[in-house]
């Protein structure tokens, strides 16, 4: 329905009347004004006219043989094509108008015969102008709905490229996080296959040719080294060393440099004394070689082991972290996992300098979009890290309260001010310098927050800061 | 004489004990080993091992660490020591911090994680020959 586009367009006016005369005068009144006309002169003419092409107005005398006006009315009313037509109806004077009857079939307005030719006008006019009001309200409506859904759509991708910025940012901490185990494990199995290749095929000979004291020897202090406790930091190690050192040195041990370092290597640097015959030993260098090789052995596959845990860690955190749910319905998960996930793929950031406290409390999995409160705390614990310049207290506390699972993310950073506070949810606003912060970081946190009927409140003072978020337990039943 | 040594910042004690295997079996008791988990703990031991006068042939360095990243440690040697060999060894590091450590470190090489161990040998063969 293009009608009403035209400037000396009037509008469109389907006149019903079995009267011939009535039918010839109305046309003429009406196309003298400038208005379309159609003019039929019975019921069923007027639904198929009607529904082939709409008019704007519709004048429709009531008595009529056939189907009368009433039900013509009630007809057009009752399909979808013809129901927002205004219908003026048409009466003789001396017949008994039933008005409210006219009103109650959809009917606006009734003119009576013989017709005042002004009030003909008038009316018709009256009606024409509100139904263009209501046909450019409906336009604008729809208009408006579409601007709507394409603002919802746009803010759906906004969510979802601002998560794709913050995986961004985390990619590169990620790497150096998969790639440190794969370096070692990488490393550890060349050292074990050296080690192999070297020695393998010289245990025989080597065990035959060791006394019983240093047969004894060479397992307790294999035992030890398998036994030792955590890695050594380097600063430990050197002190230990150089102790070490003056100590073998003033026992006159030979070859000092390396036998300290080996003895070092091996966990052993306490009661050396006991380890006095072996290190005396005219095959000493040997056997001490020997032990270094099988411990590497036993601590490279430690470390193989360790770093697998650590690799696949990073990369279950990573699949949770991206977890994206077509259906586009909310799945049952439990907030602290979510927690955690972001936890492991910030472990990178955090680890130098950022102590992490847990309060968590034991709460329920509730019903969720998983995948969107990851980036509510992706955002909240990434604000508060860089807050505090990556140094400091991050305190998570997950209680319940009443019919609430609350969140806090506290850090010790220089806080918010007072002038800031009122905008730190305004989308692009931001305080990170450009192309850090797209600046719809906590917009869409407040967002995704409102989308699960929760709430977020802020607290700050120079040295805390405080984000709670308050999502409603009961999201638990579906 | 004391002996040279070569120099490994790491901040994971594991992938400095896993370079300690490596480093001990390519070279022996040719060279002394040291290992710091922090460009701060690096520069100690460096005043150690000069007061000492032990020769720093070597630097073997991680970027990401703790404080002070490996280009910006590795440009504070090459300031006080232009002859000691810098190689990056690294599980990320952006390209810009490579390039500074390229133009004011004369970094020797970058190597990425998860390292090759024989060319990690024949970098560090091939810096000690250029001295």
């Amino acid at each position: 329905m293009n009608t009403g586009t035209t400037s000396n367009y009037q509008g469109n006016i389907l006149i019903v009347d079995d009267t011939a005369a009535n039918l010839r005068l109305l046309s003429e009144i009406l196309a003298e004004k400038g208005y379309k006309v159609r003019p039929v002169p019975n019921g069923e003419l007027a639904l198929s006219a009607a529904r082939g092409f709409p008019p704007d107005l519709i004048l429709l005398d009531i008595m009529m043989p056939g189907i009368n006006g009433y039900e013509v009315c009630q007809k057009l009313k009752a399909d979808e094509r013809t129901c927002d037509i205004p219908v003026i109806f048409i009466s003789a004077i001396n017949e008994v108008l039933d008005k409210v009857k006219a009103f109650g079939v959809g009917g606006v307005d009734y003119i009576t015969k013989p017709f005042q030719l002004e009030e003909v006008l008038v009316r018709v006019e009256t009606h024409l102008s509100l139904r263009f009001l209501q046909k450019n309200l409906q336009e604008k409506n729809e208009y408006l709905s579409q601007t709507l859904q394409q603002l919802k759509a746009t803010q759906d991708q906004l969510i979802q490229s601002e998560k794709m910025a913050s995986l961004g940012q985390l990619v590169a901490g990620i790497a150096h996080e998969i790639n440190n185990p794969l370096g070692v494990i990488r490393s550890s199995v060349n050292n074990i296959t050296a080690i192999l290749d070297d020695n393998l095929e010289k245990l025989p000979a080597f065990f035959k040719s060791l006394s019983p004291e240093r047969y004894l020897d060479f397992f307790n202090l294999l035992h030890k080294s398998i036994n030792q406790a955590e890695s050594l930091s380097t600063r430990e190690k050197r002190l230990i060393k150089r102790n070490l050192k003056q100590e073998l040195e003033a026992l006159e041990v030979e070859n000092l440099e390396h036998v300290t370092s080996t003895l070092v290597n091996l966990g052993v640097f306490e009661d050396i004394q006991a380890w006095l015959p072996l290190l005396k030993d005219r095959d000493s260098e040997n056997i001490l070689k020997m032990v270094y090789a099988l411990a590497i052995l036993q601590k490279s596959s430690k470390n193989i082991a360790t770093a697998t845990d650590r690799a696949a860690k990073v990369v279950f955190a990573l699949r949770n972290y991206a977890r994206y749910d077509q259906s586009g319905e909310k799945i049952e998960a439990s907030i602290i996992d979510g927690i955690e996930t972001v936890l492991t793929l910030y472990y990178n950031q955090l680890k130098h300098g950022v102590e992490v406290i847990k309060n968590y409390r034991e709460v329920p999995p509730i019903l969720c979009y998983p995948d969107e409160l990851n980036q509510v705390w992706t955002n909240l614990i990434h604000n508060a890290i860089q807050a505090m310049e990556y140094k400091g207290n991050l305190i998570i506390d997950v209680t319940q309260q009443n019919h609430h699972i609350l969140v806090s993310i506290t850090d010790n950073g220089k806080g918010i001010s007072p002038e800031m506070m009122p905008k730190i949810f305004e989308p692009f606003f931001t305080t990170k310098p450009a192309g850090e912060g797209s600046g719809l970081g906590l917009d869409i946190v407040r967002k995704i927050i409102a989308k699960h009927q929760g709430e977020i409140k802020v607290e700050s003072l120079p040295g805390k800061t405080t984000f709670t978020v308050y999502l409603p337990s009961q999201l638990q039943t579906k | 004489m004391s002996k040279a040594a070569i120099l490994c910042v790491d901040d994971e004690v594991v992938v400095l004990e896993s370079l300690e295997i490596e480093l001990q079996k390519a070279f022996a008791d040719t060279y002394v080993y040291e290992f710091a988990q922090s460009a701060d703990e690096a520069l100690e031991i460096i005043d150690e091992l000069v007061t000492e006068s032990v020769d720093i042939l070597v630097i073997v360095s991680d970027w990401l660490m703790p404080g002070i990243k490996g280009d910006e440690f590795l440009i504070i040697i090459h300031q006080k020591y232009p002859q000691i060999v810098k190689i990056m060894l690294t599980g990320q590091a952006d390209k810009d911090a490579v390039n500074r450590a390229i133009n004011f470190a004369k970094l020797h090489a970058c190597l990425h994680k998860p390292w090759n161990n024989k060319d990690l040998i024949a970098t560090i063969k091939s810096g000690i020959m250029k001295l």
